[in-house]
């Protein structure tokens, strides 16, 4: 493996030794990636079954007083515990595939491997102890960490750093989902956001290897299933579309539900610690009643699709709720993803509108599996931001054409509507929340992660207040500038005097009058956190040298100055780098 | 259970002994449970009477209709007459966690004629902790192929469909096979099955299918579906396979197997706790599950052999020379769609499923 981290050679024999390096280690991260997926997987399974969430263990248990005392404590004791496990974790969070976003698309890299190892970790809590939370989530972040982590271990630079974490989670979508092609497409759609060459490669390789494990480890129903051979009648698209429309809706639903719970449980009189537990007990609880909302609802799923499984009422009473128990448990910090409620919540909602066309058109529908499946996708595409990603994931699973068009359909109109009115998807609001906003593309996104503290420089022209102008016009003239920054004996940033200014004072006043008397321009000031895109929007309005950095904008301790050529240089230099990985092709 | 069901066989073999001082008080002889019909006449003659011929023990059968509720009332009773049961894995399972068997090791079984050992030549699941299993036996759906001019049943969801497919049909009084079925015919995956059906709405899901059914004849010995189905009685029934498969070939019976959702089980050899000769009985189960015995039973009825040495040595019928391969369970044409019964499942559940079932589908007359 090449180590040199700059100056890499763009062509010839060794840049391909490299590049071929390269899908080798995706194949690699995707072999441990998968595995992990795998474990992970099993272990939830395993959870499930023997802490009487299951509803196969619950079934096969059968004492009705323990089982109800297990389904209250179950998720209680798992919240609690996940609530601990997050105190280890710097940001007193888990971790989610928003931070692998934030990592890609500022360039950032270096996923911290113990917070992701706690995030699986607490995350193993909360599925396995029933939390309606879901496991797709939690499977990218590990895999994207894995990937990270190895980029780290080898000492490749940050762009192949990006690329690694993409194959992590190709990697792990494949694997789950076993769907390569959906994993392919994720990791472009959603972490990377853009399509190189390059990184193309060794994702693929790394899905290739994690649907190559998948189909030989894992053994299990495909997540859909189509029978018959209903095609629907050429109206029925139209109500695909309409679907997509709603689906949006649902989607923003959710979404929002999420981001108020999170509000919410931040203002409740209680430790962080402990939320978690209490959304276990409220959620299990509830599940005495609608056993539907505990866990991933794999089961719920799979009668969605039935037509009959749910009477109409029925199935909005369960879709509000698991929306309800879903945010309750994200919002009070449970650990786990979004897209397996999502898919349940979203199969539910296909399934409403498939009985009520039903029930309008007055006969049974062979097409069933088509309203829940567009419901589905409507709901989940907007919601994790990836409408190709949706699609593949149907096409891949059913084979079935016919259905996936119906997605396409439904797909549509619900990503660009919940776009409009919500967001991309719930990790770029979760992210905007948080300061990141991603909106405007990657380039503006680096740039405004990227501090200006490397930029900082005390290379420049300070004068005290009692200098005077004389002095500082001589001063200047030695130093070879044409500003200079007053600060105070507390070291407190007064303004800055250029030259022309100070020849003109002279001109009016004594050149002896010290500089305390004359009125320095009051001039924007930047802090060490400043983002370069920041201080570049700054630089709209201004004319000058350099811009004063102080720590604080009410105390003005003066630290610095900033050059306008610095600023301009660093923003050449990530377009560069950015330009390098978006459009390098190996 | 119906009792009087329970008819007895006692049949003594006549066996030449090799010793000529031995009488019939020291001859030990062994009580063989077993399903009776053309199960057991297979049975008789490809086990019992080698091992008897080998061995001189004389080998008594009993017949019963499956389940636990004999072997546990007669171990209350004090009054196990039974050193070998053949019982369904789930049985086993059952009566293992009840305490009413002995433990048996794996190690009992013979290896294979080419060394491999018992361990590696078993199916998978053949070995519990009191039970071992001797052949796969499925529960499947057969039917009349005169019924329905024109067409025939291709797929389990067929039998619930009375508008292409009418007439009466035939099912076993119990959830087994019929749970299974009737969630099947909404389209779920098999691997879920089981899943599906652990949850109040699955399992009502499958008894409103069942429920759906217009004329169902209940049956409980694995005889009377058949005879039914011969009779006329019944347009489709379902049964065990090997004597659907004896009423084709021995009675030229105008019927066929619809193998789509058939239901798997292994069938195995246990010895209840009680037994007085539970070292002969081991003795009997090496005998009975050598690769050679499995084989040749399955030229007698088609049950899939539990050893992948005698899966391969499977020739033709010994009577109709009928090419037995393809009429096993796990032929893998057979075995497409086939569901594997989820024995834990039922030996946790059992009695409190058949009590749903027996309130929501009573027997009537």
């Amino acid at each position: 493996m090449n180590r040199s981290e700059t100056r890499e050679p763009t062509t010839g024999p060794m840049a391909i030794a490299r590049f071929l390096a390269l899908v080798l280690l995706g194949a690699a991260i995707g072999g441990i990636a998968a595995l992990c997926a795998v474990g992970f997987v099993a272990i939830v399974f395993f959870l499930n079954d023997t802490l009487l969430i299951s509803p196969r263990s619950r079934m096969m248990f059968g004492h009705e007083q323990w089982l109800i005392a297990a389904t209250i404590a179950v998720p209680t004791i798992g919240g609690l515990l996940a609530g601990m496990l997050h105190r280890w974790i710097r940001e007193r969070r888990p971790h989610t595939p928003a931070d692998v976003i934030a990592a890609v698309q500022t360039r950032a890299g270096r996923l911290p491997a113990r917070a992701g190892l706690l995030s699986a970790l607490s995350a193993l809590v909360s599925l396995g102890s029933g939390a309606s939370v879901g496991q797709y989530g939690p499977l990218v972040h590990l895999g994207a960490t894995l990937g990270s982590l190895s980029a780290r271990l080898l000492r490749l630079g940050r762009s192949d750093d990006n690329i690694t974490i993409a194959c992590g989670v190709a990697a792990a979508i494949a694997t789950a989902f076993n769907a390569p092609l959906a994993g392919i497409v994720f990791a472009h759609e959603v972490m990377l956001r853009h399509y190189a060459l390059r990184a193309f490669a060794p994702i693929a390789a790394a899905a290739i290897v994690g649907h190559v494990i998948a189909t030989n480890v894992l053994e299990r129903g495909a997540l859909f299933h189509v029978t018959g051979s209903a095609v629907p009648q050429p109206w029925e698209f139209a109500v695909f579309l309409v679907i997509g429309g709603l689906g949006a809706l649902v989607a923003g639903a959710y979404m929002v539900a999420i981001r108020h719970a999170g509000r919410l449980a931040a203002r409740l009189p209680l430790p962080a610690v402990c939320r978690p537990a209490l959304a276990g007990a409220i959620l299990g609880t509830a599940a005495l009643w609608v056993p539907d909302i505990l866990g991933m609802g794999q089961e719920t799923l799979r009668f969605a699709t039935i037509a009959g499984a749910f009477g109409t009422a029925e199935l909005v009473v369960v879709l509000v709720l698991k929306i309800l128990a879903t945010a309750l448990c994200l919002g009070m910090g449970f650990a786990g993803g979004v897209f397996s409620p999502a898919l349940v919540i979203g199969t539910l909602f296909g399934a409403l509108c498939g009985s009520l066309v039903a029930m309008v058109s007055g006969a049974p529908l062979d097409t069933f599996i088509f309203y829940a499946v567009c419901g589905m996708v409507a709901v989940t595409a907007p919601v994790i931001g990836a409408p190709l990603t949706s699609l593949l994931i149907v096409f891949e699973l059913t084979g079935s054409y016919v259905l996936t068009t119906a997605a396409l359909a439904s797909v549509t109109l619900a990503s660009p509507i919940a776009a409009q009115l919500f967001g991309r998807s719930l990790f770029d609001i979760q992210l905007a929340a948080r300061g990141l906003d991603l909106s405007a593309g990657r380039s503006h996104a680096v740039l405004h992660a990227m501090s200006i503290n490397p930029y900082l420089t005390r290379e420049c022209v300070t004068l005290s207040p009692q200098q005077t102008i004389g002095d500082a016009i001589a001063t200047l003239g030695r130093a070879g500038h044409a500003e200079a920054y007053l600060v105070s004996a507390q070291a407190r940033y007064l303004g800055t005097v250029t030259l022309a200014e100070l020849e003109a004072m002279r001109d009016t006043a004594h050149a002896s009058r010290s500089l305390i008397e004359c009125t320095a321009s009051d001039r924007s000031t930047l802090t060490p956190d400043t983002s370069v895109g920041e201080a570049m929007e700054q630089l709209r309005h201004f004319t000058g040298e350099a811009i004063a950095v102080v720590d604080d904008p009410t105390t003005r301790t003066f630290l610095g100055v900033v050059y306008e050529s610095s600023i301009a240089r660093a923003y050449l230099q990530q377009s560069d780098e950015l330009r390098r990985e978006e459009y390098g092709n190996g | 259970m119906v009792n009087a069901r329970r008819a007895i066989a006692l049949v003594l073999l006549s066996i030449v002994m090799p010793s000529p001082t031995a009488t019939a008080d020291d001859t030990p002889s062994l009580t063989v449970l077993s399903w009776g019909g053309s199960y057991e006449r297979a049975q008789r003659q490809a086990i019992f009477a080698p091992f008897s011929e080998a061995t001189g023990i004389d080998v008594v059968v009993e017949r019963y209709d499956g389940g636990i509720g004999d072997l546990r009332q007669a171990a209350e009773d004090g009054d196990v007459d039974w050193d070998i049961i053949d019982m369904t894995q789930s049985d086993a399972l059952a009566a293992c966690e009840a305490g009413l068997l002995h433990p048996l090791s794996p190690s009992l079984a013979a290896p294979a004629p080419d060394g491999t050992p018992a361990s590696q030549d078993f199916i998978d699941g053949a070995f519990t902790r009191c039970s071992m299993s001797h052949t796969v036996y499925a529960t499947v759906v057969a039917y009349r192929r005169d019924a329905f001019p024109g067409t025939r049943p291709t797929q389990i969801a067929d039998l619930f469909d009375q508008e292409r497919f009418p007439g009466p049909r035939a099912l076993q009084h119990s959830p087994a096979a019929n749970l299974e079925w009737a969630l099947l015919s909404y389209g779920v995956p098999r691997e879920e099955l089981y899943r599906l059906l652990s949850t109040e709405r699955g399992l009502e899901l499958a008894f409103e299918r069942l429920e759906s059914l217009d004329d169902i004849r209940w049956w409980e010995g694995g005889d009377t579906p058949v005879q039914w189905l011969v009779d006329g009685k019944v347009v489709m029934a379902s049964g065990y396979n090997g004597r659907f498969f004896d009423a084709m070939i021995q009675q030229d019976a105008p019927i066929d197997i619809l193998w789509d959702g058939q239901v798997q089980e292994h069938e195995t050899w246990v010895i209840p706790r009680a037994s007085d000769h539970p070292e002969l009985a081991r003795e009997f189960i090496r005998f009975a599950t050598t690769t050679e015995r499995l084989a040749t039973f399955a030229r007698h009825i088609p049950y899939g052999p539990a050893r992948h040495s005698a899966a391969t040595q499977v020739t033709t019928h010994i009577d109709s020379g009928q090419d037995m391969r393809l009429h096993i369970p796990t032929h893998p044409l057979n075995a497409q769609r086939a569901i594997t019964k989820d024995h834990d499942w039922y030996a946790r559940t059992q009695a409190r499923v058949n009590e749903r079932f027996r309130q929501r589908l009573p027997r009537g007359e």
